[in-house]
């Protein structure tokens, strides 16, 4: 049993910044909440969501699976409005999602679960960790998109930068430490990471929110968030690019 | 020559080095006409040799390609195979208008017009046996990959841009998206300062991305109802009907949703249309084709283009530039898989 409703710009977030990585998943609902995981086809990206019971306007489940096509989330979402309520509505004998916005109802077909497997989540230990306003990242990645395909994190005693350098011409979003609610660093690191999957992220991210940001030298880099007032978290991680051997 | 959608087609301009690290097929033909018809003399003569063999595309092939590799690019080169025989009148066509400017260019010459004798002498650019087996050479000393299209240059392109195998297309015309590269980049071999065609100014000329199907989102078509509007403005392979240009061919599809539809609203007739669909949508390729470069003969390049009065130095100064660019690539960075870390 499911049944929840929620209201539409919560809803976008979470639609918006899973479908970043892939389109067709699985979410594992119980009492509390649902919790998702997957990974991009490439196994470059992945995230962890959970989504507690309070970030919906009403909830009730027990405990199942529901496989949906975020494509199909989109389309209902643009029938309602930032602050409408959307309920959703679990039709397990017929094997349907039910959707109601206003005096529209959409029903649509589940994804089928059984061939989607466990995502494994990688152990790992960064030695950096800084804390910084999405707003920030997005005026970043604004300025690298014409410039090259990469960008360049680093972390050091002195604070954060994104950089990218290009054929001819670089940009570099620098943001000392106090500026910064939080920064960790033992040593200087950086990585470097695909623009297109840091970019896709960051723009879904509602701007007004602030992301951890776990780094390390060669290493995957994590991005823990927090969002519907803290009863939603979101831990991302992007695989770096790496020097050949 | 292709269709023109210029004023249709949504593009992003970028710096070179945003392909960097990339496969990208060049139309080699359209290229290689790019570079004669800009590399010329003030008086409109194409670079020759002391033999009067010309030497602009080799000069272009060379230099080029090697800012290219420079930039990161890794290139390769399709050429057309025989042309359909549709394509035959549009090929007539072009020659007559190539006589004629040979002729005012001669005029322009001998009158002291050196601004017209340019602009006439680029439109004499023709392809021939000597200048496609030449380029082929260079291009296979310098180790850079070949591909002999069976039919038309852009669909093999296209299709090895679709199966994944390379990331887009390089070409001037937009006839890549129509037999269906999923990305197109132009102004990749000519960047700058450039002449307008047939104006005395001059502008500033970018490399440009085309997203197919974003582009076909924007104009709010499929591709295949893209190919019935330009087969009602005109391809290389039918005439198109008179009156209709990009923006009237688009709507009369949009309004009407395919072109024996928009035909039968207009009364209008065009023969053949459905071969012509086929060329666009059912292209020929082969799957013979690969990707990486070969180390290049240096000794030989050298020889050859020596062949032709190029400066030693400066071709091995080109060369020099293309070894260290492709060591430098080799070194550099690999997107690695999340995989690694379990």
């Amino acid at each position: 049993m499911f049944k929840a409703e929620i209201r539409s710009d919560t809803l976008k977030s979470v639609v918006n910044i899973i479908s970043t990585l892939i389109d067709e998943v699985k979410f594992t609902v119980d009492q509390n909440g649902m919790e998702l995981k997957a990974v991009d086809p490439a196994h470059v990206a992945m995230i962890e969501m959970q989504i507690k019971s309070g970030a919906f306007e009403s909830f009730s489940a027990d405990n199942t699976e529901i496989g949906v096509d975020l494509d199909k989330i989109k389309d209902v979402l643009k029938l309602a409005g930032a602050s409408d309520v959307i309920s959703i509505e679990l039709d397990e004998d017929r094997g349907k999602l039910i959707f109601k916005v206003g005096n529209i109802t959409r029903r649509m077909n589940l994804v089928d679960t059984s061939s989607m497997g466990e995502t494994k989540v990688p152990q790992l230990d960064l030695s950096a960790s800084v804390t910084v306003p999405v707003s920030e990242l997005q005026r970043g990645i604004k300025a690298s998109e014409s410039i090259s395909d990469h960008i360049a994190l680093t972390a050091n005693e002195a604070g954060f930068s994104l950089s990218c350098e290009g054929d001819t011409d670089s940009v570099d979003l620098v943001l000392d430490k106090s500026v910064l609610s939080e920064l960790e660093v033992k040593s200087e690191v950086r990585s470097i990471f695909p623009l297109d999957y840091f970019s896709n992220l960051v723009k879904a991210v509602p701007s007004d929110l602030s992301v951890t940001i776990s780094l390390d030298t060669d290493f995957p880099v994590k991005i823990n968030f927090d969002m519907a007032d803290g009863n939603g978290n979101v831990r991302y991680l992007l695989a770096p690019r790496i020097e050949n051997d | 020559m292709g269709v023109n959608l210029s004023g249709v087609i949504e593009c992003r301009e970028v710096d070179l080095g945003y392909l960097s690290g990339r496969k990208v097929t060049i139309d080699a033909y359209n290229t290689i006409y790019q570079f004669l018809s800009i590399i010329r003399q003030p008086d409109g003569y194409p670079l020759c040799d002391s033999k009067g063999r010309v030497t602009s595309h080799l000069s272009g092939l060379l230099y080029r390609t090697a800012n290219l590799i420079e930039s990161g690019i890794e290139p390769s080169f399709v050429f057309d195979g025989a042309p359909h025989e549709l394509k035959r009148t549009t090929l007539d066509k072009r020659k007559t208008r190539r006589d004629d400017a040979e002729k005012e260019w001669e005029k322009a010459v001998r009158e002291g017009d050196l601004k017209k004798a340019f602009t006439k002498a680029q439109q004499t650019s023709r392809m021939t046996d000597e200048i496609r087996d030449s380029s082929m050479r260079l291009l296979d000393l310098m180790g850079l990959p070949l591909i002999e299209a069976p039919g038309d240059g852009e669909a093999q392109a296209a299709y090895m841009c679709a199966k994944g195998d390379v990331w887009a297309s390089a070409s001037q015309d937009y006839d890549s998206i129509l037999f269906g590269a999923p990305r197109l980049v132009r102004n990749m071999t000519i960047t700058g300062r450039r002449k307008v065609p047939g104006r005395d100014e001059y502008r500033t000329v970018r490399t440009e991305i085309i997203e197919s199907e974003e582009a076909l989102k924007h104009i709010g078509l499929t591709r295949e109802q893209l190919v019935d509007a330009c087969i009602l403005m005109g391809t290389d392979f039918n005439p198109g009907l008179s009156g209709i240009g990009p923006k009237r061919g688009i709507k009369l599809i949009k309004d009407h949703g395919s072109l024996e539809k928009a035909l039968k609203h207009i009364g209008q007739d065009i023969p053949d249309y459905e071969d012509v669909r086929g060329i666009f949508l059912d292209g020929e390729y082969s799957d013979a084709y690969r990707l990486n470069p070969e180390d290049m003969d240096r000794d030989g390049v050298i020889d050859m283009l020596a062949g032709y009065d190029f400066t030693e130095s400066r071709i091995v100064s080109a060369l020099d530039k293309i070894d260290s660019a492709r060591a430098a690539n080799k070194a550099k960075r690999q997107q690695r898989s999340l995989d690694s870390w379990f």
